[in-house]
């Protein structure tokens, strides 16, 4: 028996062998069987409730496709390093990455900071990058970006949408807005005041800002009820969001409640209770339990691989829908697998709907896949779509 | 309570033990005592040894190891700010936990300088080791009075006031958008970018130890070290409390400095994330884990706690885990710091055959 | 007026959760000069084992009880079993073993709960409110006010009034001497680090209700508390309670009528500039030193 198996073993070696002979690797990370693609994110420290989730699913659904005999007959593998959301450690996972485990692509890289440290190195060393999560604002005019492509909406764009859709459906006049000081919510800022500028008779009363440390925010709170604003929009992480909307309850302070899509998790429910309710947001895919069974059953499928993903599914179905365009192109881009080819793959997408992305489109002079949104609205413990999608002009 | 204790505390003494054991010979005079580096062999193993640091650059891409030279432009940086913060702490006996401070003022000031005003970037990275020994004086002021936690407080909060300057003060930084900072250029032809950042900070680390070994064996590192062990003492004996404390924080400013101008370059897009308490609290725990109050302990330590995580950085969210262990268990095995075995393993060579 | 008082009884709120950390901070340091950076990583796994346990059905009470009883457990055989054989330590080296301790719990925690934000259950309401002409205190803030200060009294008592407090204060003063009086001065220590965990996962239980559970909960509340500590007088159980007040309103008056963004250093700037005049801290003795 054990002759046998060493045999095998031997035989197996030597294909191997012959077959990695045979195909000479066309493409870094690729090769016969299998497609290798790195990400460094947060999965310790303070932001690791977005890393964890995010990485986790796209791990998760790699296993799926995987299961189903991977694309075009290569199984992906996913490498993930936890940079603990310090610039220097993600540039210098970043460089691993690409020299030594030699990726095919960049999934990601979380934070704005990291993704700006990280950025030149990406572009010089032309690996393909996908979805870096760092405010989609940054890239309008970036010149070398053959091989990046973005699938997450503009905060700016998502701040004008807001105050417009305000002004005309909510009877919004003295608008306030609460938001995080990083480049996240001051982008999400800069989009209100163009609406403002845009929606005739509103006016910004009060910007309130948070640091991402605080741990409390009832100053914040009072600021805003003493501005006398009649509408407050949101750009906050979950926990800031939920402490905001119960501290103005406690102060009896309800004013119409808007929000930017990083909130539009189903947990809000949980941290925010009562208040959470008549609360307007953006979204930018269907959102788990809303009724659209190809997220739920997404959703599912996470589920049962990595039953953790289901106590965060908001941020795992996110995790999906950052890669997914990525692995659409790799279909389209057939068993013959180079750079280019995926490149030309990725700008033939149009208009493609994904298990969770909708309306993906690139093309030769376009990166930004996704420019629309639309509005929900929380009610008793759930979100229902209000609007259908709202378009906006694309910058890159 | 912050009064380290730690070997090698009469700082020539790192001076008199050669690197290896040979034949010594006798000693006849003060000054041959004085030498950093003593006789032919110990010259050869020096020698060897800068030989290797300026090979790496171009070693390293040769071997295939090329991503290992943006570890080697950050373990120079991180050398620099222990062997810095050392002099400080080891030395004077002073504390700081708000050294990302500096190393923020200095990579935003050398970035500001190259990118605004344009001045090439040696003398942007002085211009940084300046401004950041300007505010290491001004930080030193309250240490006058402060010891202990209060002083711990002080520093802390003066990091948490950089962190928050930066944030906000867009004007001058481009707060959380960033800073964008040109590149050094070399002019050598046929070295990538990294590869001259590389032998850049390689370089200045090396320098930046040897001045310090120089410093702790001077009037400047004995003076330190009696305001350490009891600076009411030491002021009776007339080393100037004013002159000497300030002195040994705007040194380690101005180290902290250089190692920000060093970042500044690795990471060429400055944001002020990229210097937080956390950072602060690193550099402590480096030199505390290589041993408090010698150069050669602030170096063991910044490059152990600056390649354990990065080798650590593919167990994920294991990695607190792993990377705190080690530290405890470096920390049991070797209560005074990592410096103290390998000073132990040097003595059982030398004494070899018996 | 009333907006003014509004900012003070949010300030009180915030103060008596930096009271609470800082008097396990105080009573740490009094008896063995280490700093303990794990303190708030201490609390919050406390913390998770209630909240664990509460989410088995176990009585408010017990669970409590429960996560207090292992972060007391935690504290003690962290002494025994880790400081205890680094006793040649320098206490910085002891410092960087509870920086290590703080990676190790907080990856814990991260590995065993996850990194979710997450609702504990309080039997105070955070949203039922009572209005003293015109401001608004909740329910909660009420209980945490009263809880900081019980808990002040409490430790105060322990340290002054009673035989073992004696004891600590003497191991406090000199080990040594204090051995040879026949004090079991390691005991004393090990106690006193069960104690000052378990005062920190008091803190960390009446904390999660009001800023949500995660594992990195107490990062913000562990600086402010330790700042409080220092500007109320590292060695002084009454000045941390002094100290946290004063931070916590300070904090949130300058953010009310000045400036959010700068608040936290604001809150250092004034504790900078009460020290340069009393550098001992408010109500600290420890300067008082023979040459």
């Amino acid at each position: 028996m054990r002759t046998v198996a060493r045999i095998a073993l031997a035989a197996v070696v030597v294909a191997a062998l012959g077959a990695a002979a045979q195909g000479q690797p066309a493409e870094r990370g690729v090769s016969a069987t299998e497609i290798v693609v790195g990400t460094t994110m947060p999965l310790s420290g303070p932001a690791a409730f977005w890393g964890v989730p995010i990485s986790g699913a796209m791990e998760a659904w790699f296993r799926h496709l995987n299961d189903q005999g991977g694309i075009n007959g290569r199984r992906l593998r996913l490498v993930a390093k936890d940079d603990g959301y310090l610039p220097p450690r993600a540039v210098a996972n970043t460089r691993e990455l690409v020299e030594r485990d030699g990726v095919f692509a960049l999934v990601s890289s979380l934070g704005t900071a990291n993704v700006f440290a990280a950025r030149d190195y990406v572009i010089e060393s032309q690996t393909i990058w996908i979805t870096p999560l760092g405010g989609t604002d940054i890239w309008a005019g970036f010149r070398q970006r053959k091989y990046l492509f973005v699938t997450y909406p503009s905060y700016i764009e998502e701040g004008i949408y807001l105050t417009t859709y305000a002004a005309a459906n909510l009877r919004a006049r003295n608008i306030a807005v609460f938001y995080q000081n990083d480049l996240y919510g001051q982008q999400g800022l800069l989009g209100v005041k163009r609406g403002v500028d845009r929606a005739r008779g509103t006016r910004l009363v009060a910007q309130v800002s948070y640091e991402v440390t605080d741990a409390e925010v009832s100053a914040q709170a009072q600021k805003m009820r003493e501005s006398g604003a009649d509408t407050v929009i949101l750009y906050a992480t979950p926990r800031h969001g939920a402490l905001i909307v119960r501290e103005m309850a406690r102060l009896g302070f309800r004013p119409t409640l808007l929000s930017s899509f990083t909130l539009a998790d189903p947990a809000m429910f949980a941290l925010a209770g009562e208040a959470w309710n008549n609360v307007y947001l953006t979204a930018y895919f269907p959102l788990p339990g809303t009724g659209d069974a190809r997220v739920d059953a997404t959703l599912a499928t996470l589920s049962r691989i990595n039953p953790a993903l289901a106590r965060n599914p908001f941020n795992a179905i996110a995790g999906v829908g950052f890669v997914e365009p990525f692995l659409e192109g790799l279909r389209r881009a057939g068993r013959d697998l180079t750079k280019d080819r995926l490149v030309s793959a990725m700008e033939t997408l149009r208009n493609w709907d994904g298990e969770v992305m909708r309306g993906v489109t690139f093309g030769p002079d376009r990166r930004q896949g996704t420019n629309r949104i639309f509005m929900i609205k929380s009610e008793a413990g759930r979100y229902t779509k209000l609007t259908d999608w709202y378009t906006y002009p694309t910058r890159f | 309570m912050f009064t380290p204790l730690a070997p090698g505390r009469a700082a020539p003494g790192l001076a008199r033990i050669p690197l290896f054991a040979v034949a010594r010979t006798l000693v006849e005079r003060y000054e041959d005592d004085l030498y950093l580096v003593k006789g032919p062999a110990a010259w050869t193993a020096v020698a060897a040894l800068l030989i290797g640091l300026a090979a790496l650059p171009f070693l390293l891409p040769r071997l295939g190891m090329g991503y290992l030279l943006f570890i080697a432009v950050l373990a120079s940086a991180n050398v620099i700010v222990a062997v810095g913060l050392n002099l400080l702490v080891g030395y004077a006996g002073l504390i700081s936990l708000g050294h990302a401070g500096f190393v923020a003022i200095g990579a935003y000031a050398s970035g500001l300088l190259a990118a605004r005003l344009e001045v090439p970037w040696p003398a942007a990275w002085l211009g940084a080791a300046a401004i950041s020994a300007a505010f290491g004086f001004l930080v030193g002021l309250p240490a006058l009075r402060l010891t202990g936690p209060y002083l711990t407080i002080a520093t802390l909060g003066f990091g948490i006031a950089v962190y928050q300057v930066l944030t906000n003060w867009t004007e001058l930084s481009g707060g959380r958008g960033g800073l964008s900072v040109p590149a050094l250029g070399l002019g050598v032809g046929g070295m990538s970018a990294i590869q001259q950042l590389a032998l850049v900070a390689i370089t200045a680390a090396v320098a930046l130890c040897w001045i310090a070994y120089n410093l702790a064996r001077s009037h400047i590192g004995r003076a330190l070290a009696a305001i350490r062990d009891s600076d009411i003492a030491a002021e009776v004996t007339g080393v100037s409390l004013t002159w000497y404390k300030t002195l040994a924080f705007a040194i380690s400013a101005a180290y902290a400095g250089v190692a920000g101008a060093i970042i500044a370059q690795a990471l060429r897009h400055l944001e002020p994330q990229a210097f937080t308490f956390l950072e602060s609290i690193t550099y402590f725990a480096m030199i505390v884990v290589g041993g408090l109050g010698t150069v050669t302990g602030g170096i063991i330590g910044a490059l152990l706690l600056t390649l354990i995580p990065h080798y650590l950085s593919g167990i994920k969210q294991w990695l607190p885990i792993a990377y705190g262990a080690v530290i405890i268990a470096m920390m049991l095995f070797e209560p005074q710091g990592l410096y103290g075995r390998w000073l132990r393993i040097r003595r059982y060579f030398k004494a070899w055959p018996l | 007026m009333i907006q003014f008082g509004q900012y003070v009884v949010g300030g009180l709120a915030t103060g008596s959760l930096y009271a609470l950390v800082a008097l396990g901070i105080v009573l740490l340091y009094r008896s063995s000069r280490v700093l303990n950076f794990a303190h708030g990583d201490i609390a919050t796994l406390a913390t998770f084992v209630a909240f664990t346990l509460l989410g088995r059905a176990v009585p408010f009470a017990a669970a409590v009880a429960a996560g207090l009883l292992a972060a007391a457990a935690l504290g003690a055989a962290f002494f025994f079993f880790v400081l205890r054989p680094a006793r040649e330590a320098s206490l910085l080296g002891k410092i960087v073993i509870t920086l290590g301790l703080a990676l190790v719990l907080s990856g814990v925690m991260l590995v065993t709960w996850g990194a979710d934000t997450q609702v504990f259950p309080f039997p105070l309401s955070d949203t039922r409110v009572y209005r003293l002409g015109g401001v608004v205190v909740s329910e909660m803030s009420v209980g945490t006010i009263g809880a900081g200060m019980a808990l002040m009294g409490l430790m105060y008592g322990l340290v002054q009034r009673t035989t073992l407090g004696l004891a600590m204060r003497a191991v406090a003063q000199d080990a040594t001497a204090a051995q040879a009086l026949g004090i079991p001065a390691r005991r004393i220590y090990a106690l006193t680090w069960g104690l000052a965990s378990a005062l920190g996962g008091a803190a960390g239980v009446l904390l999660a209700p009001v800023v949500y559970l995660d594992p990195y909960m107490m990062l913000d509340p562990f600086l402010k508390g330790f700042a409080a500590a220092v500007l109320g007088g590292i060695d002084s159980l009454p000045g941390a309670v002094v100290g946290g007040f004063i931070l916590g309103i300070a904090e949130n008056v300058f953010a009310g009528y000045v400036s959010f963004k700068f608040k936290t250093t604001l809150a250092f700037a004034i504790i900078v500039l009460v020290l340069t005049v009393r550098p001992e801290g408010l109500l600290g003795r420890e300067y008082r030193r023979r040459v």
